[in-house]
């Protein structure tokens, strides 16, 4: 979860957000440089004692600073495009769960051993205890095991949601009529938060999502649920 | 009348015309823009006309001696032929002014004011727990200091971004903040 008035990504908790955290360091390098650049160009402009109206055909000029810019978009996209397929690669999942949206909660079903439905909503603020994250916390986590990959089938029951959990990289709409596949692996046990991320009427704002990611061995043991 | 005078400043006729001509009568005359007309621009350096149009007599004399050997002009006839030519030098034209301390003091007292309107909102506006008009309400239980220390407690509990962020900052063998 992000701490108050934090600006920066959240630590990564799975391999693809590692990845989105160093390729946004990179894209923001080059956005500092070409924005530097454009800052010291525009004041030698404001600040220059030359008068010379009378310039043009500067063709030598005009080739570097397009086959530049192309460049530096090549450099940008290729490290995009390699974390993109990235997270598209066969890992053959270990666990499916299904995340379904509704106005204005979760439904979570685990059923690929059983079947275990529940419903996901926020705390209201007097039920909450002190120390509690206001507008975080739930009443039914998704609990999940660590290091191992784990499939989301993401979709709505009513009206457009997103399910995200910006630590581990992940943010799926959830649209209705349609089935969204998403795919993590966690790399550390926690507890994790999320928020609706597409406007769904009156309570968007308070339909969080909560993972609780446990080692393997006591996710198997049974205890699904936590208050 | 500052206004006249301002414009006169300005030299170009891109502002009212006949306020510009007002200003200069015994100098300017021609107001369409497809005449030659004077200018002093630091990337114009040579105007299209001189600046006096119409030379009184002594400077008629002057205009004759100069068809002669410049060396035989004293300094004063020198600077008398380049001000009939140009209204003010290179120096005169760039000078600065005292403008920016205008704007700059302007841009102060402004941002003064706010500062002034966000008082009045924090004490009127921002919810409190006195007594005085409020109209946002109170603030959530989670902000009391108490709550946050329990919350803070949890999040170090609960590792939160323990790589480069919360919990990484926090000395757990100490149990204090790292220094």
């Amino acid at each position: 979860m992000a701490h108050a008035a934090q600006v920066g990504l959240q630590d990564a908790t799975s391999p693809i957000m590692e990845e989105l955290i160093t390729f946004h360091d990179h894209a923001l390098m080059i956005i500092f440089l070409i924005s530097f650049l454009v800052l010291y160009a525009l004041f030698l402009t404001l600040t220059t004692k030359l008068t010379n109206t009378n310039i043009s055909d500067a063709q030598e000029m005009e080739t570097v600073w397009t086959i530049l810019p192309a460049i530096i978009l090549v450099l940008i996209a290729l490290p995009s495009l390699r974390i993109l397929y990235m997270t598209d690669e066969v890992n053959d999942p270990s666990l499916t769960i299904k995340s379904i949206g509704h106005q204005w909660y979760w439904t979570y079903e685990y059923t690929d051993y059983g079947g275990l439905i529940f419903n996901s909503y926020m705390l209201p603020p007097l039920f909450l205890e002190p120390g509690d994250l206001r507008l975080l916390d739930v009443d039914n986590r998704v609990v999940l095991p660590i290091e191992a990959p784990i499939r989301m089938m993401i979709t709505s029951q009513d009206v457009l949601h997103s399910w995200a959990v910006p630590t581990l990289g992940l943010k799926t709409d959830a649209i209705p009529g349609r089935l969204n596949q998403t795919t993590f692996t966690a790399t550390r046990p926690g507890v994790y938060y999320g928020q609706c991320s597409e406007i769904c009427g009156a309570n968007h704002s308070f339909m969080p999502i909560v993972l609780e990611l446990i080692p393997l061995k006591i996710f198997e043991m049974g205890p699904v649920f936590t208050l | 009348m500052l206004a006249t005078r301002v414009f006169s400043l300005v030299g170009k006729r891109a502002i009212s015309t006949s306020v510009c001509v007002r200003a200069h009568e015994s100098v300017v005359k021609s107001e369409d823009f497809s005449l030659p007309a004077y200018m002093d621009r630091r990337d114009h350096p040579l105007p299209e006309v001189a600046h006096v149009k119409h030379l009184s007599a002594s400077q008629k004399a002057l205009k004759e001696k100069e068809k002669a050997s410049w060396s035989s002009l004293s300094m004063d006839e020198k600077v008398e032929l380049y001000r009939i030519k140009f209204k003010e030098s290179f120096a005169e034209m760039n000078r600065g002014s005292n403008e920016w301390k205008t704007v700059v003091g302007g841009a102060m007292f402004f941002i003064g004011f706010t500062a002034l309107v966000i008082m009045w909102q924090k004490h009127y506006v921002l919810p409190h727990n006195l007594s005085h008009t409020v109209v946002y309400g109170p603030l959530p239980q989670s902000f009391d200091k108490e709550w946050v220390a329990k919350q803070t407690k949890r999040m170090l509990d609960m590792k939160v971004n323990p790589i480069q962020g919360l919990a990484s900052k926090w000395d757990y063998e100490k149990n204090e903040w790292k220094k």
